[in-house]
């Protein structure tokens, strides 16, 4: 774990209200894996917005070119939304626990809901260069207009399926369907899944894992100060059963393995 | 090469090498954050706040940002007194800075229970007490709004150790004077002003509070004028020594609580957004004496000048 003040290559629009920022760290690129997260201030110590933003890394590139995809949804992801190339912001990381490879047996299906998509690149960059398995990847998006990385996803060479809510783009419906398909077809080998997005739809990749008897991890967000155990505030259920209450997403997560949450209230 | 200047400061008999303490509940249980600085260099580290029984916390969501502030409901999460002394503390011996344990207690024996744990423990320099807590004996009214209870917890807690006893005031109180006044004459040692000031924040889209628990504490740079004030009072209304806290982000800000008559101050929510915050103000105290010519911090301390 590092604290790194870096410069932006670039900070560009790519879908609606979708951001992709990225820069250069040697260090984070070399450490992270896929799933981790950063923490990520503005350059100037602004008081306001006050805290640090969590955000997975989207991928690596180039052996040092460290990516993240984001949502504008609020005052920090407007104000990030803002900066240019040569701007400056504080990253700590890389973060939190990552997701747990497949073995080279078994096949991995990732699912991602909107910009749920932001860690499930990385995974698939790593899983696409080891060749012994061809990815899965089942993207929804609400429409046409927040499709993005689409090109580059196929660079990799995943086999990818698309959903939109409306039907703009790809199936219409939402992307567990394409993962209810998916499991219905009685294959040789058990996958595994690889989810993340909103949380209903997590809900759903939970619930079929389970019915299944599947593996499958989840990448959750939650609200943190820090990102480091601290402040205790990603507090999420812990699944009846297990030996703590409450897990952290930045310390015990962000990934989990679905089975270790409990969905009823999250 | 010029002499350093003294930094350090008498904090009711405890002796810290520099004013800089980090707040509880900011700084996890001591060695967190050695990834980023060694602990060992700052005052002194007060460590998460500490029950009898470990307490499993509130339900999320726990915290919200606010315009330069920070809410939090956590609701005192923490692994109990028993856990920290054997799997934390250990650890804690390498760190050369005092080490303060916050407590909390759910009655007046609890804290009295936990004064008499702690008293028996080696590597623990002091004890500081949250008395913002519900009381439930008292049936939710708060340990630290009334002056006689908290006069009752502070006694209980003097009484059953020989180390040091800081009390934490909140702010939430009409007069924190008549609060500081009664833990002073129970025997405090110190007093720190101030917990988290309760506040709310609402989701207009789905109209909920942001926080599970409805209210929270705010914390950060939004509370810093506040906690200034509340400083001034309790510095003019008792002997003992005041630390400061309440939205310290710089060396700066941690100056005007030493002028205001602060002995020491605790980095709190700073350490979130920053977690070499305390190490940092460490050095700027260094350079702001160094270069204003001043070779004793305590020169500072009390120093407003108001006419």
């Amino acid at each position: 774990m590092v604290e790194e003040t870096v410069a932006l290559k670039s900070n560009q629009q790519i879908g609606t209200n979708i951001w992709l920022m990225e820069f250069r760290s040697t260090l984070l690129a070399s450490h992270a894996k896929p799933g981790q997260f950063l923490m990520v201030h503005l350059g100037e110590r602004t008081k306001d917005p006050l805290l640090r933003r969590p955000f997975s890394i989207h991928g690596i590139q180039d052996g040092d070119k460290v990516m993240i995809l984001y949502n504008v949804v609020g005052a920090g992801t407007s104000l990030l939304s803002a900066l240019k190339e040569h701007d400056i912001i504080s990253v700590i990381g890389p973060l939190g626990n990552g997701f747990t490879l497949p073995r080279p047996s078994e096949k991995a299906i990732l699912v991602g809901g909107g910009t749920g998509l932001a860690p499930l690149f990385f995974l698939a960059q790593v899983l696409q260069k080891d060749q012994r398995n061809t990815v899965t990847l089942f993207l929804g998006f609400p429409t046409s207009q927040e499709v993005v990385r689409i090109q580059q996803l196929k660079d990799l060479g995943v086999n990818l399926s698309l959903t939109t809510e409306d039907g703009s783009l790809g199936i219409k419906g939402v992307v567990t369907d394409l993962l209810d398909q998916r499991l219905s077809n009685k294959g040789t080998t058990k996958p595994v899944i690889y989810a993340c997005g909103p949380p209903p739809m997590l809900k759903t990749v939970a619930q079929k894992a389970t019915t299944l008897s599947l593996r499958s991890y989840v990448s959750l967000e939650g609200y943190m100060a820090c990102g480091l155990g601290i402040c205790l505030g990603c507090a999420v259920k812990a699944a009846h059963g297990e030996t703590k209450p409450y897990y952290y997403v930045c310390q015990d997560g962000p990934v989990f393995p679905s089975g270790m949450i409990d969905w009823e209230v999250l | 090469m010029a002499v350093l200047p003294d930094l350090s400061v008498d904090i009711g008999g405890l002796k810290l090498k520099n004013p800089v303490i980090t707040a509880s509940g900011t700084f996890g249980y001591g060695t967190e954050l050695t990834p980023f600085f060694d602990p060992s260099l700052l005052g002194a580290i007060i460590v998460k706040g500490l029950s009898l029984k470990p307490i499993p916390g509130n339900p999320p969501p726990r915290i919200a940002e606010t315009p330069c502030g920070l809410l939090n409901a956590i609701g005192l999460a923490n692994i109990g007194i028993q856990a920290f002394i054997e799997e934390k503390l250990p650890m804690l011996t390498k760190i050369e800075a005092p080490v303060i344990t916050n407590i909390y207690g759910h009655t007046v024996k609890e804290y009295a229970d936990l004064a008499k744990k702690i008293e028996k423990v080696e590597g623990i320099a002091a004890i500081e007490i949250n008395i913002s807590c519900p009381n439930v004996e008292k049936g939710g009214m708060a340990f630290g709004t009334d002056p006689d209870t908290a006069a009752m917890v502070t006694g209980q807690v003097v009484s059953n150790t020989t180390k040091p006893v800081v009390v934490k005031l909140t702010p939430n109180v009409t007069d924190i004077t008549t609060i500081a006044r009664a833990v002073e004459s129970a025997g405090a040692q110190a007093i720190s002003v101030t917990n988290a000031i309760l506040g709310m924040a609402v989701d207009v889209t789905t109209r909920r509070p942001k926080l599970a628990n409805i209210v929270g504490g705010l914390s950060g740079p939004a509370i810093k004028p506040i906690a200034l004030y509340l400083v001034h009072k309790v510095v003019a209304a008792v002997r003992i020594p005041v630390i400061g806290l309440g939205g310290i982000m710089d060396y700066r800000d941690a100056l005007e609580f030493l002028l205001v008559g602060a002995r020491a101050i605790q980095v709190g929510t700073a350490n979130f957004v920053n977690p070499k915050t305390a190490i940092e103000i460490v050095h700027g105290l260094t350079d702001f004496c160094s270069r204003e010519k001043i070779s004793n911090i305590n020169q500072i301390i009390g120093g407003l000048k108001t006419i």
